[in-house]
């Protein structure tokens, strides 16, 4: 698949926001204080930011944005219109917590408008995962690893922006490394098992292959043969098409490998080690948080660059 | 209903008739089209089509051949590209065609991103997603002779490699020879579904062989000579 970096950019930037979001909504639900009162509304606002700045770029990607406001018509069966009604929802109902929060109010209000948040965040994680792992004809992203690994990632690197701003204005926080720490090998574990099961697929059962794709067992063959290869002899077209714009991204597998370990090491290594040995000053961890941001920006390139579409096999991919 | 097409991979000899004819009805309908080209006079011409015709190479030599393999949007019963479509743009007839109103479409790429036939081309000038229509706007104008209610692809090839026709019908003409020939939907393990029918090759009729053709040789020979030994 095109790796369109509209589309990479918003799910790194409003992945690590709502990750953020619902980690504040979490830690304000907390019976003990886990932050310091000046880190919550900055971290509202900061995560709200990170997700505007994902949505426009999403609204980029669309041929005909004029007509963006009629995506709210399909949800009951289209991912992608649940993600337009949640990212809808999300603001103004962020702003009323912003307004609570930011007003001290404690109580009933201030949980239920937390838990609410917390649910929207978390629910548009997932929206954003399952457009990918709904895809049939993509199959490396069909499995619960694709969400698994969204929602993770997408908390993970909202910690290491949370903890820029705990440092900032709260000094020692102890719990959050301890936290971020977890999340950032729960987000590691998820993404080594997505990789695992492309490479397992790969080799797999459910491959399609070109044979299939134009019906050589159903008896598209020379006659007096059962088992034929096939090839493709001539496109039909000598320019590039929509097709082989979208959908025929070659990767060349050296650069995969080295995308691969600048993901690794600047998504996980760096930030882990710092979060066990680091020095703990708010310019540091946000050097940290923006290493592992460009590290997330590589994984989710990857993401797109190493899907092959089923449409590949017509164009001549011997299996997919 | 189930409206499709029948493509007997047999007669069809890859002239691209049909997906220029199909170019050329869509270009200038009011379901579908402008379908916009890309520098079409420059160096590097591209746009978009509704239908487009691949060659493969089956088998090696002696016992290969040349497969050409024209395709279109299938109008699967099992649509993806419109349960994903977030606007409603795209949608699904009673008559069980699969079309995109091109006033709602925000063109975002997902319908095509779910169809694994690749049937779906998005027009860069337009913004919004383009499909073959089935020829909607020919198939029901009762302005044009009987015969003519038919789409443009299916009139152009010169074959007659082409059939239209309801699949849920089992007396159509498409439902019985998609049964004697054989008939197939392409990928059906994806699960979509597909409507249109792609019809084998042939069994083709035994070519005369070596020893066929010295038999031929002696009794040409012995044709040629007995004249001579009577004489």
């Amino acid at each position: 698949m095109k790796p369109a970096l509209s589309i990479v950019f918003f799910t790194v930037a409003s992945g690590a926001g709502l990750g953020l979001l619902a980690l504040l909504a979490l830690a304000d639900l907390c019976p003990v204080p886990l932050l310091s009162p000046a880190v919550l509304p900055r971290g509202i606002v900061l995560a709200l930011l990170l997700v505007a700045a994902g949505l426009a770029s999403s609204v980029l990607h669309l041929a005909k944005p004029s007509n963006a406001w009629r995506s709210f018509a399909r949800l009951r069966t289209s991912w992608l219109s649940r993600e337009a009604v949640l990212a809808a929802l999300l603001f103004p109902l962020a702003f009323f917590y912003l307004l609570v929060v930011s007003f001290g109010a404690a109580g009933v209000r201030r949980a239920v408008s937390a838990i609410v948040i917390c649910l929207l965040a978390w629910g548009l994680l997932l929206c954003t995962a399952m457009i990918y792992a709904s895809l049939k004809p993509i199959r490396q992203w069909r499995t619960a690893w694709t969400p698994a690994a969204y929602l993770l990632l997408g908390h993970w690197s909202g910690a290491l922006v949370l903890l820029v701003l705990a440092i900032g204005y709260g000094g020692e926080p102890r719990i959050w490394a301890w936290l971020a720490a977890a999340l950032g090998v729960a987000a590691l574990v998820a993404k080594l098992g997505y990789w695992r099961h492309g490479a397992a697929d790969r080799r797999g059962k459910s491959v399609l292959t070109l044979e299939q794709a134009i019906g050589v067992p159903q008896g598209v063959r020379p006659p007096g043969v059962s088992v034929a290869q096939a090839r493709l002899f001539d496109a039909g077209h000598t320019q590039r098409t929509f097709l082989t714009d979208e959908f025929i991204f070659r990767l060349a597998r050296r650069h995969a490998q080295a995308l691969r370990g600048a993901a690794l090491v600047l998504g996980f290594v760096i930030p882990l080690i710092w979060l066990v040995a680091g020095p703990r000053h708010w310019a540091a961890a946000l050097a940290v948080a923006v290493l592992a941001l460009a590290g997330l920006l590589a994984e989710r390139w990857l993401f797109f660059a190493d899907a092959r579409h089923t449409v590949r096999l017509y164009h001549g991919d011997a299996r997919t | 209903m189930k409206l499709g097409l029948l493509i007997d991979l047999d007669t069809c000899v890859g002239c691209h008739a049909c997906a220029t004819a199909c170019k050329e009805w869509n270009a200038s309908s009011s379901v579908s089209g402008p379908l916009s080209d890309y520098q079409p006079f420059g160096a590097e011409p591209s746009g978009v089509w509704l239908n487009r015709v691949r060659h493969y190479e089956v088998g090696d030599y002696p016992a290969s051949k040349t497969i050409n393999f024209p395709m279109s949007c299938l109008h699967c019963a099992d649509a993806d590209c419109v349960s994903v479509c977030p606007t409603g743009a795209s949608y699904k007839r009673a008559d069980g065609i699969v079309l995109v109103d091109q006033d709602k479409c925000m063109g975002c790429n997902l319908c095509a991103w779910a169809c694994p036939y690749g049937a779906r081309e998005l027009d860069e000038a337009s913004g919004t997603m383009k499909k073959c229509t089935l020829c909607v706007d020919r198939i029901y104008d009762e302005l044009l002779p009987p015969e003519d209610r038919q789409p443009a692809c299916v009139l152009a090839c010169p074959t007659h490699a082409r059939m239209f026709g309801d699949f849920d019908d089992p007396e159509s003409e498409v439902s019985r020879v998609t049964a004697e020939r054989g008939g197939f939907g392409l990928l059906p393990e994806l699960g979509y579904a597909p409507v249109n029918r792609y019809l084998p090759p042939r069994e083709p009729k035994a070519l005369p062989g070596v020893d066929d053709a010295r038999a031929l040789l002696e009794r040409g020979l012995a044709s040629l000579a007995s004249p001579a030994i009577r004489r």
